[in-house]
């Protein structure tokens, strides 16, 4: 992305106040009764609010939100490839994943950084083999994804929403795909962490500076019909029991997704028949 | 058997292949089951003697030039080799973004094709119908107006006026009575719809 010379540059870095006022949580990240600090379960994911057909601009779209997690995705095309190098017989996906510049705790960049590069390859990755490739040959479908929160887990909802853009779109595709994240600090294996559950490394605020033994963070997309993982991103270390286990969670809370999904779309039909 | 009249999702199993069920459009074949591909309503259909289950979408399909189909084309480019146009329509449904076509020499017209002389058949601006040969290369769909039916369909003159077909290969101008050559395409019902 080019940089605008015309825009009115904020500072180079901003931090909230927050920040400065050393501000800690008392509570610690799953209490005793085995809860976590918005009262969920540690399998139970957030509730999940979605929305095809949010941008009426775009082919298709699609909205979700997850409690502080909001992502918006809109799907263009599919379009000529003008570049001759580009070019192939079979169709294209192109994927630009953006954080919003007031999305998360720091102030993000208008211009795509190296993070928000890898994320839009890995959810081109998870995205690309549920897509009907050789139904459009020689153009390409773009699939731009914001988030407009990150109140965590903003790859899994990148995913699921993603999907439901391209679905919306009326593109042909063998399956949707659901993304679903979870964090293991030490034996607990958290599903769908926040913000703070992504960030802390261990579960109570006392024993901030002890090593638990395994961190880990990891991320899969599943197609549930056809029951196929298009993508496993893991970061941190996992045993390979450990990664099992966080898989198979992964797994069944995503097909608990698969309702939602499917009651979103099903909607979205309904409109498109009405009008 | 599959109830009718109800939405699908991709990747929704709606029944097995077997009892004379074929996939249609919108939706796959795997491992002796079909699955929609879109969201959309679910049909059937009954095409030579099998039932065609299919997955439809209120909205315009995804259209794309695909071979065979005819397009309706606006001519960019013209040089004595080849012909550029800007594929702005397939068949009925009009492309959100054109897509580029080029038209050969030799693909003109059916006759005497080493005979063409580009300028006495196209000009930049005129609306042409086509035949998609191939998907081409890199660059742009071949097409092709070797049939009676296809060519140039809307063409202006040099006073502006849109010009009246005489021949299959000239046109004349209803100010000036100008003659100007063309590759004219003899408009049957059926290759136009009216839009609005």
């Amino acid at each position: 992305m080019p940089v605008d010379n015309r825009r009115l540059w904020t500072p180079e870095e901003t931090i909230p106040p927050e920040f400065i006022t050393k501000y800690r949580p008392t509570t610690e990240l799953v209490n005793q009764n085995g809860k976590r600090r918005d009262g969920r379960e540690a399998n139970q994911h957030r509730p999940t609010y979605l929305k095809a057909g949010a941008i009426s601009q775009a082919k298709g779209s699609a909205y979700i939100e997850m409690a502080d997690t909001k992502v918006i995705a809109a799907v263009y095309g599919p379009r000529e490839v003008m570049k001759r190098e580009d070019f192939t017989m079979s169709g294209q996906v192109k994927c630009v994943f953006k954080f919003a510049t007031f999305s998360c705790k720091t102030r993000q960049k208008h211009i795509e950084d190296d993070r928000e590069k890898e994320l839009s390859m890995t959810i081109l990755e998870a995205l690309k083999p549920a897509i009907r490739l050789d139904k459009f040959p020689k153009a390409r479908l773009e699939i731009f994804i914001t988030v407009l929160q990150d109140g965590g887990s903003a790859l899994a909802a990148a995913i699921t929403c993603g999907s439901v853009a391209v679905a919306d779109a009326g593109m042909e595709m063998y399956d949707v795909v659901i993304g679903c994240s979870l964090r293991q600090i030490g034996e607990r294996s958290l599903i769908d962490p926040t913000t703070d559950e992504e960030s802390h490394r261990s579960l109570s605020q006392s024993d901030e500076k002890s090593n638990e033994t395994s961190q880990a963070m990891m991320t899969v997309a599943l197609m549930p019909s056809i029951n196929q993982v298009s993508s496993i991103i893991q970061k941190g270390e996992l045993s390979i029991d450990g990664a099992k286990q966080a898989l198979k969670q992964c797994l069944d809370t995503a097909r608990k997704l698969h309702p939602v999904i499917k009651q979103c779309l099903n909607k979205a039909v309904e409109a498109k028949l009405k009008r | 058997m599959p109830t009718e009249e109800c939405i699908r999702i991709p990747g929704e199993r709606i029944c097995r292949t077997d009892k004379g069920l074929v996939a249609g459009r919108g939706t796959y074949e795997c491992n002796g089951q079909i699955y929609s591909s879109v969201a959309g309503m679910q049909l059937k259909s009954d095409k030579d003697g099998k039932v065609h289950i299919e997955v439809q979408r209120e909205m315009k399909q995804n259209v794309l030039p695909e071979i065979g189909m005819i397009v309706t084309a606006k001519v960019t480019n013209v040089n004595p080799r080849q012909c550029k146009c800007a594929i702005i329509s397939v068949e009925t449904t009009s492309l959100s973004d054109p897509f580029r076509g080029v038209i050969r020499s030799e693909d003109v017209r059916s006759t005497e094709r080493d005979k063409v002389e580009m300028y006495k058949c196209f000009k930049p601006g005129d609306v042409i119908l086509a035949r998609v040969l191939s998907l081409g290369d890199a660059q742009s769909y071949i097409l092709t107006t070797a049939e009676n039916e296809l060519g140039v369909v809307i063409a202006l003159s040099e006073s502006g006026a849109t010009m009246v077909p005489i021949s299959w290969n000239e046109m004349q101008c209803p100010a000036t009575y100008a003659k100007e050559y063309r590759k004219v395409a003899k408009v049957q019902s059926d290759h136009i719809t009216q839009n609005g």
